[in-house]
């Protein structure tokens, strides 16, 4: 069929007419070969520029169609709705920017012409090569998987069984509750930890969407969003169990910084060192005391423990060290209590009353260089304070308060799965901004402290914004419609370097062993461009933005 | 330790030979074969006619005495020989394959991108004195190759090729095992290893790792520093003469669009190059436009484009053996330019191409803080 | 059997970031959305800064795609000069209405040329620009506004104020526009609310130790924003008012903290940012932060941080006492952690004032019936410090008028809410639906 382009220049009231000669322009493009037709218009975008220039397309048979308007930020989908409805492929389409990008910003009349002739034909020369795209529809699964039965998981699978979905719960451990079982009270409320998840795990057994599968693990993620194939294995059993999800939360999360890798905090080495986790479990017996059973009368909290390892500030420690303070003087009505601290973290709206409300009831001691000995049967606490004078602190008990960091199998997870780990080695969110929850791997989130060290406000939080974003995007009964311009990669040009496989940031390319070549998933490409641009063969292209559109369209633009 | 080796080597071992380097070396691949450590072994062998060398992969022990692991010409580089073997996977036969350290470091680059397979294949490459250029050997073969055995015993490299006289990686160990020569006793040459499989097969040969090698190494480092001078010397000469559009222009101009050069060029392995395809064939239009606008327009036009490109392609990998220059039929220096880039550009990464399989190329890595040289000047 | 009416659309009032994206999720799942925005512009507080933290990406560049993907969504109703008036119902039945005044410019009509402010006789400070630059009686608040549409500002066009003016509409070759638009009371039915007011900062003008309004060159975070924003009245220039470059600089930590009785999680990152904005126009400027404590959470803030001080910052933990001038400089007087009283001379302050509700937020809580913390924040569910639920069922509150906080927060906090009201659709509605 004989290529016939229509080509249209916007006068854009005085914008565009009164800095560029149109006439000119109309002038010089008619001879391009392939150009059926070239005319100008008062208003392209109005509805009777859109209505006159779908009646043009029919009238002249035209198969491409170029406007010379506005940016494309504007209007680019506005044309490109206006070939859809005249029976064009809306990507056999290409608008020029002679306004921002030319009338705008050129003062002299000859030389915005001249730019506007150049834009122009570089567009009809680029349009010659496109291609007609197809927008694809895939069925998706609603179904989700959640890996990981602490506070985290449990929230965002009951978001999710709220909407009906199906959710499989994946646990690693016996039974689900995750850390905050360990836990008597949450701060800044004190309220009972056990009645918030308690009465969560109440909803989550009464409800038939959701399987809980506990001492188990997940061993393959297959598949992309919409369609991932699941295999979870049982402790106990032979063969894994296999299904179908859409999405996948992951909440599997954190781990407590090891003091063994502090000696100085002198953990492992003297009896009552003890770290934050073992307090609460202990807290949570209901009796605080020594190892020799004997009741504490004094006790250090040490803040910022593995901070300088880890190299990041884990968020909760000031507040659950005030936490602790509390236990402390509730449950042993004389202890001396004394926090030793080198900033104060309290970035939530009602930390610092709570801070306020806490520090009567003990030492606040800003200090440095603090190390742990035994001195006269006691714990003695060496350090300086903010004047860099050396002092000590004689004391019954010490608790560390240590950082957070990612569990041991993070890194196992993350292969599994296809996720990257980031900095601190936790997973790594979208967009640190703008994408909180999901990851570069399209229907993957990441949740809770797996991702950051945060409270357990902010994780439920995260684990609603999962939900969200999970119960906009599959919803039953509707396709996926995924990107068009995507990637492409020649079979014949390929040479199996695995370049591109580097450097796709979504994990969106194979290797096909048999061949020997890469090859895109066009379900979940992005069309980022990495590839192809990476390419050393020249292998990988972007539809519809190939070496041929791009070079015919450089070459005419500084001709 | 120069900054060019990977990891300094302290041990290995010393053996004795009544034999000269060629035929020490045939009679350890000989030894191998006889224990089954290799199936089979590619060395190069003198062609019948005589007046070439090829490689050849040899599983009949008795055609062995035909090898010329020394030989006075590379015509194949050694690193498509094993891309040739091996693109599409691994054999099952256990290869020893003897070659230059250039030729080895070239199989290195392309096994990082998958062009090769190397799980059967033991690397083993020795102290380099250099090679003729092609069209000199041709000249007289028989005359050349007691030309070349006299100018390698007198340690004498005025008639190599070019950019073998100012190589300063003719003894970089980058494969499985290494033959020294240098700084030996008479009589005797060492056996260095790289790797747990260069381990593995003295293990099984039932050669000890445990001599001092020191005697080796300090001549090595003497070679390097003395060949390292001649080398920025060199470079700079050649830097002041193709400086400068003009200067390039002039360099390649002779150039004849045979694109030989990209063709022997072991670590061009792109199936079909940019410069062959259809995106370098312009409409009659474009090239009447373009005599319009300049007067006039030289056919085949992009000649220097071409150099350029395919130097952008393959400087971070160039290995600096100098088989473009030999395959060049205008004798245009493109081995000698393309070298001295080369190493501008690794140097830039801190990368020596070839010097371990660690290191990724890099072209796919990505440092945040990085090339700040290459930021616009404020 | 009265069959009550069921409302699946929902009201997102403020056009911020955590507006924005609240509106996008729930347009992406089918919903039809009703966006209400009291300004002329959306991106809310986000579009004023260059860069945000840490990894210093623009933040207009960061924003601008979506702001164009909410211009373009068709499931998004945006009213902008819009308020709530009045909000009646229930979960599920919401009744709302709205007042949207006349903008004077038609939406359609209009490309955004800007023809019609050169004409404009009446020039005043520019509110967006935190009064450092001017701008006319019709006006955008900043270069790459969106919608790029201007507004009349009634209370100083003469037109309005009863004077014979017609120069901007003369000058407008789409007959863009229109003093005849009137003012228009909207009545919308909505199944749920999502409040994204943002926030304000402390008036620095209320710790007068700090001098600021009294001595030229103490400047506020925001204004320090604009004066680093290449959109903004310096074009990212950054000059002291004697049109000199500085030297030195003094950053402020903690202003308002004492007053408010909270941490605003944000400004010790913020600050740290601005060394960067300093460093990046002049690399020889000398800078000290006073701060208390350093307040930075987060897996690669510290690292931030870090990088920060390698440019040579000094950070001085100490309590200000007080910022004086004395002939050409200004001085910082300070009592260092040992308590011994210091000075430091510089030749320009930035003051990180706290955050704090929006001055009309509590008329707004009154209007939708819903508490307010002891802050003046909305109140989450329980007292949870980061809760979207607020006291009234099918009413929530993301983003800094729920709490001071950072971008990340506010937006999973937006995607919370959407969150909440997709999973309640079912069982809440089930309930309701009689035969």
């Amino acid at each position: 069929m004989t290529m016939k382009i229509g080509v249209y220049i916007c006068e854009c009231g005085p914008n565009i007419s009164e800095k560029v000669d149109i006439d000119k322009v109309i002038d010089a493009v008619s001879s391009m070969s392939d150009v059926a037709v070239v005319d100008r218009y008062k208003l392209l975008c109005s509805s009777d520029g859109k209505k006159f220039l779908e009646e043009e397309i029919k009238k002249h048979g035209l198969t491409h169609l170029v406007v010379s308007a506005c940016s494309p930020k504007q209007h680019e989908k506005t044309f490109m709705e206006v070939c859809e409805n005249a029976g064009i492929n809306p990507y056999l389409f290409q608008i020029v920017n002679i306004r921002e990008q030319c009338a705008w910003i050129t003062e002299d009349k000859d030389e915005a012409t001249e730019k506007a002739i150049r834009l122009t034909k570089a567009a009809i020369r680029r349009v010659r090569y496109h291609a007609p795209l197809e927008k694809k529809e895939i069925e998706c699964n609603t179904d989700v998987l959640v890996i990981g039965g602490g506070i985290a998981g449990i929230e965002a699978s009951l978001q999710l069984v709220s909407a009906n979905r199906k959710v499989y719960l994946v646990e690693k451990t016996q039974s689900i509750g995750g850390l905050l079982t360990n836990f008597e009270k949450t701060f800044p409320d004190m309220q009972p930890s056990s009645a918030l998840i308690n009465q969560k795990i109440q909803s989550l057994n009464n409800n038939e969407n959701i399987k809980v599968f506990t001492d188990s693990e997940v061993e393959e993620v297959l598949g992309f969003f919409g369609n991932f194939e699941i295999k979870v294995k049982k402790k106990a059993e032979e063969e894994p169990i296999e299904f179908d999800v859409g999405a996948v939360v992951v909440a599997t999360g954190s781990n407590i910084f090891d003091p063994k890798k502090t000696p100085q905090y002198g953990y492992g080495k003297f009896d009552n060192v003890i770290n934050s986790l073992e307090f609460e479990k202990m807290n949570l017996s209901g009796k605080i005391s020594l190892k020799n059973g004997k009741i504490p009368k004094s006790v250090a909290i040490i803040h910022c423990v593995g901070r300088n390892e880890k190299k990041y500030c884990s968020e909760i420690c000031c507040m659950y060290s005030l936490k602790f303070v509390r236990y402390l003087t509730n449950k042993i009505p004389d202890v001396k209590v004394s926090n030793f601290y080198s900033d104060l973290c309290l970035p939530g709206k009602s930390y610092q009353k709570f801070y306020e409300q806490t520090k009567g009831n003990t030492d606040f001691v800003r200090s440095m260089d603090v190390k742990i000995t035994e001195k006269d049967g006691k714990l003695n606490i060496e350090y300086k304070d903010e004047t860099g004078k050396k002092s000590d602190l004689s004391v019954d008990m010490v608790i560390l308060s240590s950082a957070i960091e990612p569990t041991s199998d993070a890194s196992k997870l993350a292969e599994i799965i296809g996720m990257s780990q980031g900095d601190g080695g936790f997973f790594a969110e979208e967009h640190e901004k703008l994408g909180p929850v999901s990851t570069s791997t399209e229907g993957v989130y990441v949740v809770g402290s797996s991702q950051d060290p945060k409270s357990i406000s902010e994780t439920m939080v995260q684990s609603e914004a999962a939900a969200g974003e999970i119960l906009s995007s599959l919803v039953p009964g509707k396709k996926i419609e995924p990107e068009v311009k995507v990637s492409h990669i020649s079979e014949s040009l390929c040479t199996g370097c695995k370049t591109c496989l580097s450097v796709c940031s979504y994990g969106v390319i194979t290797f096909n062993e048999e061949k020997k070549i890469s090859v895109v998933n066009e379900a979940i490409c992005r069309g980022c461009g990495n590839c192809a641009a990476a390419c050393p063969s020249g292998a990988a292209t972007i539809k519809h933005f190939t070496f041929d559109q791009i070079y015919q369209e450089l070459m005419e633009a500084v001709k | 330790m120069s900054k060019v080796e990977g990891t300094p080597i302290t041990k290995g071992a010393i053996i004795s030979t009544k034999l000269n380097t060629n035929e020490s070396i045939i009679e350890f691949l000989k030894k191998a074969m006889d224990k089954k450590v290799f199936d089979a072994v590619l060395v190069p062998v003198r062609v019948p006619a005589g007046d070439s060398f090829a490689y050849v992969l040899i599983e009949d022990k008795s055609l062995l005495k035909d090898a010329a692991p020394l030989s006075p010409i590379m015509s194949v580089q050694g690193a498509k020989a094993i891309s040739g073997m091996t693109k599409l996977g691994k054999g099952n036969m256990k290869i020893g394959a003897v070659m230059r350290p250039c030729e080895i470091r070239a199989t290195v680059e392309l096994t990082k991108i998958n062009q090769t397979n190397l799980e059967n294949i033991t690397l083993i490459s020795m102290d380099c004195p250099g090679v003729m250029p092609i069209s000199d050997f041709l000249k007289d073969p028989e005359k050349s190759m007691k030309i070349y055995e006299d100018a390698v015993k007198r340690s004498d490299d005025k008639i190599m090729r070019p950019v073998c006289q100012i190589c300063d990686k003719s003894s970089m160990v980058s494969g499985d095992l290494h033959i020294g020569t240098l700084g030996a006793k008479k009589g005797t040459f060492f056996i260095v290893s790289n790797s747990q499989k260069g381990n593995e097969v003295m293990n099984k040969l039932g050669i000890e790792l445990k001599d001092n090698v020191d005697d080796w190494r300090n001549k090595v480092q003497d070679v390097f520093e003395e060949k390292h001078k001649k080398r920025e010397k060199s470079h700079k000469d050649l830097k002041a003469k193709t400086t400068g559009l003009d200067n390039l222009i002039n360099t390649f101009s002779k150039c004849i669009n045979c694109h030989n050069c990209m063709k022997v060029c072991p670590i061009c392995y792109c199936r079909l190059c940019y410069f062959d395809s259809d995106k370098v064939k312009h409409t009659s239009e474009d090239y009447l436009d373009q005599a319009e606008r300049k007067g006039s327009i030289r056919f085949l036009p992009d000649t220097l484009l071409f150099h350029m490109g395919r130097m952008m392609h393959m400087s971070l990998s160039c290995v600096s053996c100098g088989s473009c220059e030999d395959a060049c039929p205008m004798s245009i220096p493109v081995a000698q330019i393309f070298s001295m880039v080369a190493d501008e550009t690794q140097d830039l990464f801190d990368y020596v191409s070839g010097r371990s399989l660690d290191e990724p190329i890099p072209l796919v890595g990505y440092k945040e803080d990085e090339l700040h040289e290459m930021e616009d000047a404020k | 059997m009265g069959e009550k009416k069921q409302h699946t659309d929902v009201l997102v009032i403020g056009a911020g970031i955590a507006g924005i994206e609240a509106s996008l999720l729930l347009s992406k799942s089918g919903r039809r959305v009703h966006l209400v925005e009291k300004t002329s512009y959306t991106g809310g507080s986000v579009i004023k800064f260059e860069e945000v933290f840490s990894n210093m990406e623009c933040s207009t560049c960061m924003v601008s795609p979506v702001q164009q993907e909410l211009l373009q969504d068709k499931n998004i109703n945006l009213l902008m000069l819009a308020e709530v008036e009045e909000v009646k119902g229930s979960l599920g039945n919401f009744t709302v209405k709205i007042r949207k005044k006349a903008r004077y410019v038609d939406l359609q009509n209009c490309i955004g040329c800007n023809a019609c402010f050169d004409p404009c006789p009446v020039s005043l400070k520019n509110e967006f620009e935190e009064g450092l630059s001017e701008r006319k009686a019709i006006y955008v608040p900043c270069a790459g506004a969106l919608p790029n549409v201007p507004m009349i500002d009634t209370e100083h066009c003469l037109h309005f104020k009863g004077k014979s003016c017609n120069a901007c509409q003369e000058a407008c070759a789409f007959e863009a526009i229109d003093f005849k638009q009137k003012d228009e009371s909207i009545e919308l039915g909505v199944e749920a609310i999502i409040v994204a007011t943002g926030y304000d900062i402390f008036d620095s003008k209320k710790t007068p130790k700090y001098g600021y309004g009294k001595i030229d060159d103490v400047y506020t975070a925001m204004e320090f924003e604009r004066l680093y924003a290449s959109n903004g009245p310096t074009e990212g220039q950054i000059f002291l008012k004697n049109g000199k470059t500085p030297k030195s600089a003094a950053i402020i930590h903690c202003v308002g903290r004492d007053e408010k009785g909270y941490c605003s999680a944000v400004c010790c990152l913020y600050s740290l940012k601005f060394n960067h904005y300093l460093k990046s126009k002049i690399p020889e400027i000398k800078i000290s932060e006073f701060y208390t404590d350093l307040c930075i959470p987060g897996k690669s803030h510290q690292k931030f941080y870090e990088k920060m001080k390698e440019t040579g910052t000094q950070m001085i933990r100490a309590n200000v006492v007080e910022v004086t001038k004395s002939g050409k400089e200004i001085t910082v007087n300070y009592k260092d952690e040992n308590g011994k009283k210091s000075n430091l001379l510089v030749d320009m302050v930035i003051l990180a004032p706290a955050i704090e509700p929006k001055s009309d937020a509590s008329e707004l809580a009154k209007i939708l019936g819903v508490s307010l913390d002891e802050y003046g924040f909305f109140k989450g569910e329980n007292q949870d410090v980061f809760s979207v639920v607020t006291s009234k069922p099918g009413i929530f509150a993301a983003g800094c008028c729920q709490g001071p906080k950072n971008i990340q927060n506010s937006v999973s906090q937006a995607n919370a809410a959407v969150g909440k009201i997709l999973s309640a659709t079912k069982t809440k509605m089930e309930g309701d639906i009689t035969a």
